[in-house]
């Protein structure tokens, strides 16, 4: 670290950044999918927010903190899994995605018998196939629906417009629904 | 028939229907597709599954044991007491109340019930007063739940009793001394219904009932929580509103 933080500064910290420790381990593990690796990312993370804590505004602390470990976990997963962060967003694969959402609605059946399936999955199931989202779809469908955060809480986040949070939970949701939709064995 | 712009349209606005994030025009829009539309239904049952799923299913992700210890090293700060328990979050209701009330109320009325029972009483009134007296607007308990999740340390049992004449109408956070605390608002015809739920030490008790300036108030226990139900309302229907929700709230 290039300077020493104040005490002012590491008061600060405790009050915006702690609190939402565990918010973080969540975010990071989810994106990782590793719990000693999400250990590391929230540890540098937490350092990040200690020499940034004079930019916080005063006006969403667990947004800014996640927006901090969001970085820090991209980064983390830009030097040891390049892979996982090859996500193309071409807007055709976006067109085709969305179009299915809405021939699934146009189309369903009244009856919905995937809804009680789904109701019923199985802790392992959800989180493998959570895991098994992209990137994009992931963070999104973990910040609203893992961690309850709001759409315009999630766009700062993530960093893009409500509009492709919305997109991306509905394709995330979509994708999940035709997995667990569908009987395991 | 909806064209295909439209449909994608819908798509998308199911999820923020869903997740109380329309405004209410668009609420009652979208409630009137849902009416009309039985496959728009069945998308909404698929999707409500699955955040049902989620919330009731995904364990809990919990910090690993000393990494805060390690942050708190690296980052050079004091290490303080530990978050506090509900026991002290208890006593420091009380005291908030003791000090706010000052020593002659204190010996006039002494009692922790009482105490809170101020507390819980201001907060709904502060909340009546307020542009909307909700924080998350929204009858679907999977969206209420889940909202309190990310904000307090224990989200409460969400239930609606709409087919009991008490629709859920959403949620907010109430500060008790110091500490946040989930509130469930309900109304019944005209009145609305502020339900605040504090864990406690455990063990169940029949409703209490007392009345502070102007409002009833109904507090119980059940299976480690302490609820305070504050309203407007006759005592009789607040009554049978604890008597729907007691049940209902036990069944989750």
């Amino acid at each position: 670290m290039s300077k020493v933080a104040t005490d002012e500064e590491r008061a600060r910290f405790r009050q915006v950044v702690l609190p939402y420790l565990t918010d973080c381990y969540g975010l990071a593990r989810w994106l990782t999918g590793d719990r000693a690796d999400a250990e590391d990312v929230v540890q540098d993370a937490c350092l990040s927010a200690l020499r940034a804590i004079n930019g916080f505004a005063g006006t969403n602390a667990r947004a800014w903190t996640l927006t901090i470990v969001r970085h820090t976990a991209y980064r983390w997963l830009r030097k040891n899994r390049s892979a996982a962060l090859v996500v193309v967003e071409d807007p055709e694969a976006i067109q085709r995605a969305d179009a299915d959402c809405g021939a699934d609605v146009g189309n369903g059946s009244a009856e919905s018998p995937e809804a009680a399936l789904i109701a019923k999955t199985e802790a392992a199931r959800l989180e493998r196939a959570i895991a098994d989202l992209p990137i994009p779809f992931r963070e999104t469908l973990v910040l609203r629906d893992v961690q309850g955060l709001d759409y315009r809480e999630i766009a700062q986040v993530t960093g893009v417009p409500i509009g492709t949070v919305m997109s991306r939970l509905a394709r995330a949701r979509s994708r999940l629904i035709a997995t667990l939709g569908t009987d395991a064995s | 028939m909806t064209t295909p712009a439209r449909q994608d349209d819908t798509a998308l606005l199911i999820h923020a229907y869903l997740d109380g994030e329309l405004d209410p025009i668009h609420v009652v829009e979208m409630e009137r597709r849902l009416a009309a539309d039985p496959a728009l239904t069945a998308e909404r049952d698929r999707i409500e599954a699955l955040r049902f799923a989620i919330v009731e299913r995904l364990p809990r992700e919990r910090l690993p044991e000393g990494l805060l210890g390690r942050i708190e090293h690296a980052a050079g700060v004091r290490r303080e007491r530990a978050h506090p328990s509900w026991q002290a979050l208890a006593a420091a209701v009380i005291l908030a109340a003791v000090m706010a009330s000052g020593a002659t109320w204190f010996m006039l009325r002494p009692g922790p019930a009482q105490a809170s029972a101020e507390l819980v009483v201001a907060s709904h009134v502060r909340a009546l007063m307020a542009p909307q007296p909700i924080d998350v607007n929204s009858s679907d308990r999977h969206t209420v739940k889940p909202w309190f999740n990310g904000r307090i340390p224990q989200s409460p049992q969400v239930v609606d009793l709409a087919d009991k004449g008490f629709p859920l109408i959403g949620g907010r956070i109430d500060v008790i001394g110091r500490n946040p605390v989930p509130a469930l608002v309900y109304r019944h015809r005209q009145h609305l219904i502020s339900l605040v739920a504090i864990p406690n030490a455990g063990g169940m008790s029949a409703p209490d009932r007392q009345v502070i300036a102007g409002y009833n108030v109904l507090s119980w226990n059940d299976d480690g929580v302490t609820y305070w139900a504050v309203s407007d309302l006759g005592i009789d229907d607040l009554d049978a509103f604890a008597q729907a929700f007691r049940p209902a709230s036990r069944e989750q």
